[in-house]
């Protein structure tokens, strides 16, 4: 076995910085990469580096930005009142999909890691009661994920917000759309049930 | 060590706390019945398919399987006995409070069975405790004194038990109507002048801390100084992170 060019192996190297990416496909990208696609690389070099430039933290709701203010948090249309609170950024691509929302956002770039020492300080909790104060919010939807960590970040955020006396409801966690019962986790199961709703 | 005692079956288990290991895995740091607190591999636990990842949840009963190491050894099978108990809130975060003690407390490998049941009771007592009344005063005491037993049990099963029942200057029984001094490491002295190193405590708190009974609100309160100051002294100078949260949550603990 030949040795590689030290370059490719510094390019396969930096792209194990991706999740995920372990060191037979960086090689696999570095090769495509440099082989048959050299044209896209250059794009995703100029994008890159531009984003790094440019993208930051949108000052209102903390999601990544290239402007001082975020596109929803910027839209005039979008109802100032209603506040939902997430985890990461994913998540809210995931419910301005369902376009049954038409809030604002806030974003904890994470959870309440009690054991970790991730207290209210590193979710951004301190800037989530400034803005509170200085905004007129009427509803905060904690829209945290179904996990122990996500629990009681959800449930030290109701805290502040009943000391606030702001209202706050939850995402309501339930059975699968096209899920059949018996597949369904016990766990699940009984959050479907606590929450059922008259018809 | 032979081949055997590296293979371990189906032990009953508590994951205490888990953190991402490489790309697709977990550590798990997990409270067992006979081989204490062990750290384990979970090889492919942060996938999308793995059916483990919901189950590496703490406060889940499990049993565990593993093989390797003894310092870090690989789980190999995992399944869960019954439902995560249902914790919420503050009982929640009173229950990771446990699992912090445990995490800084326990000597990794040395097996503490009577804890086990120790931790499982308290858990247990957490999650009924919404039930035992409708006033928060209530829930707030039985989970304060359930707290206070299950570090009195920690201190005794590491080796630092407290000393409840006698004067260790005179041997004499404690007298309910007595004061004493606890001087830590050592144990209660009568006396009620206030020595810096030392906790003031009535006669019938230490009665009442010996037999599990904290129902005297002197009792709770003059517990929660003793345990803290005993504890403190085996925990650093690290603080508790869930100690801070619960203080934070305007709810004393
Ligand atoms: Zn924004």
């Amino acid at each position: 076995m030949t040795a590689l060019s030290p370059l490719v192996g510094r390019l396969m190297q930096a792209l194990r910085c991706l999740p995920g990416v372990g060191p037979r496909s960086a090689q696999r990208m570095a090769f495509h990469l440099l082989e048959k696609d050299r044209k896209g690389a250059q794009l995703l070099v100029d994008v890159l580096s531009e984003a790094l430039e440019k993208v930051q933290r949108c000052t209102q709701c903390r999601t990544l930005s290239e402007t001082p203010a975020c596109p929803i948090c910027s839209n005039s249309r979008r109802d100032r009142s209603l506040l939902c609170i997430v985890e990461t950024p994913a998540d809210i691509q995931a419910i301005e999909q369902t376009a049954d929302y038409n809030g604002l956002y806030f974003v904890l770039m994470g959870r309440l890691s009690p054991l970790d020492g991730i207290g209210p300080r590193e979710i951004g909790l301190d800037a989530l009661t400034h803005r509170l104060r200085t905004e007129s919010v009427r509803e905060v939807i904690l829209a945290t994920n179904p996990t122990l960590e996500g629990e009681a970040t959800a449930h030290y955020i109701s805290e502040l917000m009943h000391q606030a006396g702001i209202r706050v409801t939850r995402l309501a966690h339930g059975i699968p759309m096209g899920g059949e019962l018996e597949f369904v986790d016990s766990s699940t199961l009984s959050h479907a049930l606590n929450g059922r709703r008259e018809m | 060590m032979t081949t055997s005692e590296r293979r371990v079956q189906l032990q009953a288990g508590y994951v205490l706390h888990h953190r991402p290991y490489r790309n697709t895995s977990l550590i798990l740091d997990v409270f067992t019945r006979d081989r204490g607190r062990i750290s384990l591999v979970a090889r492919g636990a942060r996938t999308a398919k793995s059916r483990w990842y919901s189950l590496c949840q703490p406060f889940r009963p499990l049993l565990l399987s593993w093989s390797g190491r003894a310092d870090l050894a690989t789980l190999t099978d995992l399944d869960s006995t019954a439902r995560a108990w249902p914790l919420t809130g503050k009982l929640l975060f009173s229950a990771y409070y446990l699992n912090e003690l445990l995490m800084r407390l326990l000597q990794p490998l040395d097996p503490h069975p009577e804890l086990f049941q120790h931790y499982v009771h308290a858990l247990d007592r957490l999650v009924g405790l919404p039930n035992t009344g409708q006033r928060p005063e209530v829930v707030s005491f039985g989970l304060q004194s359930c707290l206070r037993m299950f570090e009195k049990y920690l201190l005794q099963e590491i080796g630092y038990g407290l000393i409840l029942d006698h004067d260790v200057h005179s041997g004499a029984p404690i007298a309910a109507e007595g004061r004493y001094q606890y001087v830590l490491e050592i144990g209660p002295v009568p006396g009620d002048n206030d020595n810096r190193d030392a906790i003031s405590m009535s006669g019938s708190s230490l009665l009442g801390l010996a037999r599990d009974d904290l129902s005297a609100p002197q009792c709770l309160q003059e517990s929660k100084k003793l345990m803290r100051a005993a504890l403190a002294r085996y925990l650093g100078d690290k603080p508790l992170y869930t100690r801070a949260l619960l203080r934070q949550l305007d709810y004393k603990s």
